[in-house]
């Protein structure tokens, strides 16, 4: 849920090699400029799950991105080319779904870029906060045939081990369509 | 004090990106490519290599005259002499290139230890392949060149003399001298490719080529060069006398250089040093991530009750750090069950990246200290903040 | 056509003449018999290409 005047709530993905953001976040890990977006750090920008993005939006967040380091300069070779080829790969799955594909995407910025990575994060988090309608759609409504056993509402989800499910502020069921 | 120093200088090296990835695009950058680039300027070498090995004749009476022959009556022969020439120029810039960055920018550390390895034996090799190759043309450098390695081999103590006269194909310089040189030449281009084939063998999808832009701008470098600078020899080597002055190519002859101020058991000392320093280089650091003080996530593990047998993590493996094998026994989740393959992680290629984790879609790969849960968690937390 | 696309775009049309240029310069190399003439001009024609490839992506003509 967008709280006024603060914007859109990011998670960002931040890996240990790409821009050195330690001087613009605060210790509990908001960006000081842009206190909507929180950075988390992975060793790797191909460590991210794209089930994670998806996570992100399904538990409160509004946009989540994946920074890594230029493309073709990884420190580990190909991670940054990997996780881009799957949140391109996300984003389509997105479309189906009906959410927003625009509401994840991948930065890729070097060790001293810090303008244009607060540049890049501020004109996400700016282009999220104009897109429009609910982050997921709301789940679709149970069948209405009388069955014996209750059916589980909005179809089963196909996951081998499912994610865990906090409880959201949002309200928002997390198995919605998969 | 050499980690701080190695700190400012891959500042030094990543701020030169900013500065370089502002006039070219990203994916333009030829400070990302520096292997590729080693590699094209290897395959211009070789392929005009061949061209002019049909026609040396390494003999103290013809190789003079048959280079000129090259160069004078053999159709293009003065083009390819020159490629020749200007490509080995070009080969050596490439790998000291990719040598400093690859040092700058740490890219040795832990499991990726043979590649520097196999890479400091590539450069070694290379400045001997450029030596020999100079002394092919048998003209008054050369025959300086082959007098100034007998006098700095046959300093060595105690086996000095034996050196000097398996350098030589004899006593004295006499017509063994250039069969031994052109062998040396051609057999230490072929050791080049089995030690690339060492220098790939830990890594997935080697970039073996520059993108199109710097091919383009390479390879019309060289012929330009050819054109407005064509390769020529020296005045043929004369069998009395030893000439004095010596036409210097830096890239190659800089240790020749140096032997006009230093005597040659120093100038061997200082290569010993240098070339067994650079070896050490990557076991230099402290050899675990925690007592450098970053990240240590741990080995990546595979959850044997989820792994599939996809192979989606070996593709993606940086490292080839993930084989697969035929499946021991069948998983526990329906997927699992029906599997072929297997996948096993190698520790001793494994750098802890994670690209693996983020590869599978089954949740069979975990860094055990920076688990999906602690990730999730993380994720819920930055949104209730 | 934006100011970026007219900059660049004038560079492209540039060498590409000179590009041309070069090509004619091979012809007259070849049949004069100054192959380094030729061997020059095929440097020039690559240089060209790699600036005009350079330029086509910096113009926003090709490229991600």
């Amino acid at each position: 849920m967008p709280e006024l005047g603060r914007g859109p709530r990011i998670v960002g993905f931040l890996c240990d090699f790409a821009v050195d953001a330690s001087a613009l976040t605060a210790p509990d890990g908001t960006m000081r400029q842009l206190p909507n977006v929180t950075l988390i750090k992975v060793p790797c920008s191909g460590f991210v799950r794209p089930s994670w993005l998806e996570f992100a939006l399904r538990n409160g967040a509004e946009g989540t991105f994946v920074c890594g380091c230029p493309l073709g300069d990884c420190f580990n070779r190909l991670g940054n080319n990997l996780i881009g080829d799957r949140v391109v790969q996300l984003r389509r799955r997105f479309e189906r779904q009906k959410i927003h594909p625009d509401r994840i995407a991948t930065i890729y910025f070097g060790l001293h870029d810090q303008e244009g990575f607060l540049g890049a994060v501020k004109a996400f988090s700016d282009h999220v906060a104009q897109l429009p309608g609910p982050v997921v759609p709301p789940p679709r409504p149970a069948p209405t045939r009388p069955a014996a056993g209750a059916r589980p509402p909005a179809g089963t989800a196909a996951q081998p081990a499912p994610a865990p499910e906090p409880s959201s502020e949002s309200g928002q069921t997390a198995q919605g369509e998969s | 004090m050499y980690s701080r120093a190695l700190t400012r200088l891959l500042d030094w090296t990543l701020r030169l990106d900013v500065a370089i990835n502002r006039v070219y695009p990203e994916d333009f950058n030829p400070l990302y490519y520096t292997g590729g680039l080693s590699n094209l300027f290897l395959t211009v070498l070789v392929l005009s290599g061949i061209f002019l090995f049909l026609y040396y004749i390494p003999s103290f009476n013809d190789a003079y005259i048959s280079v000129q022959f090259i160069t004078n009556q053999v159709p293009y022969g003065q083009i390819v002499r020159g490629v020749h020439r200007y490509a080995a120029d070009g080969f050596m810039i490439a790998v000291l290139l990719h040598f400093f960055r690859n040092w700058f920018t740490d890219r040795f550390q832990f499991s990726r230890d043979e590649p520097w390895i196999s890479g400091m034996m590539l450069l070694l090799f290379t400045g001997f392949l450029g030596v020999t190759g100079y002394v092919l043309v048998w003209d008054e450098r050369s025959q300086l060149l082959v007098a100034m390695t007998g006098r700095t081999l046959g300093a060595v103590p105690w086996i000095g003399g034996y050196l000097q006269s398996q350098w030589l194909g004899s006593a004295g310089v006499s017509n063994l001298l250039l069969p031994r040189m052109l062998y040396l030449h051609v057999g230490l281009a072929v050791l080049l490719y089995i030690l690339l084939w060492w220098h790939y063998v830990r890594i997935r999808h080697p970039k073996v080529w520059p993108p199109a832009v710097w091919t383009l701008f390479s390879l019309g470098l060289i012929f330009l060069l050819t054109g407005l600078v064509p390769a020529a020899s020296q005045p043929p080597a004369r069998p009395d006398a030893v000439p004095s002055s010596l036409a210097v190519d830096w890239l190659f002859l800089l240790p020749y250089v140096a032997l006009k101020v230093l005597s040659p058991l120093v100038l061997l000392a200082l290569a010993v040093v240098i070339t067994v320093y650079g070896l050490y280089i990557p076991y230099q650091l402290p050899e675990t991530p925690a007592a450098l003080g970053i990240r240590d996530s741990g080995i990546a593990q595979v959850i044997d009750a989820n792994c599939t047998g996809c192979e989606l993590c070996y593709y993606d493996c940086p490292y080839n750090a993930i084989v697969m094998v035929p499946s021991p026994h069948p998983g526990v989740t329906k997927a699992a069950q029906a599997r072929k393959l297997y996948a096993i992680v190698l520790e001793s290629r494994c750098v802890e990246c994670g690209i693996c984790v983020g590869a599978c879609p089954f949740e069979a790969l975990e860094l055990p200290r920076l688990l999906e849960s602690d990730v999730q968690q993380k994720v819920v937390q930055a949104c209730r903040s | 056509m934006t100011d970026r696309e007219t900059r660049y775009g004038t560079w492209v049309a540039i060498l590409a003449v000179v590009s041309f240029v070069a090509v004619v310069a091979i012809a007259v190399g070849e049949f004069t018999g100054q192959r380094l003439v030729g061997g020059a001009a095929v440097g020039v024609v690559l240089l060209a290409y790699s600036f005009i490839l350079l330029f086509l992506r910096k113009g926003g003509f090709t490229g991600v």
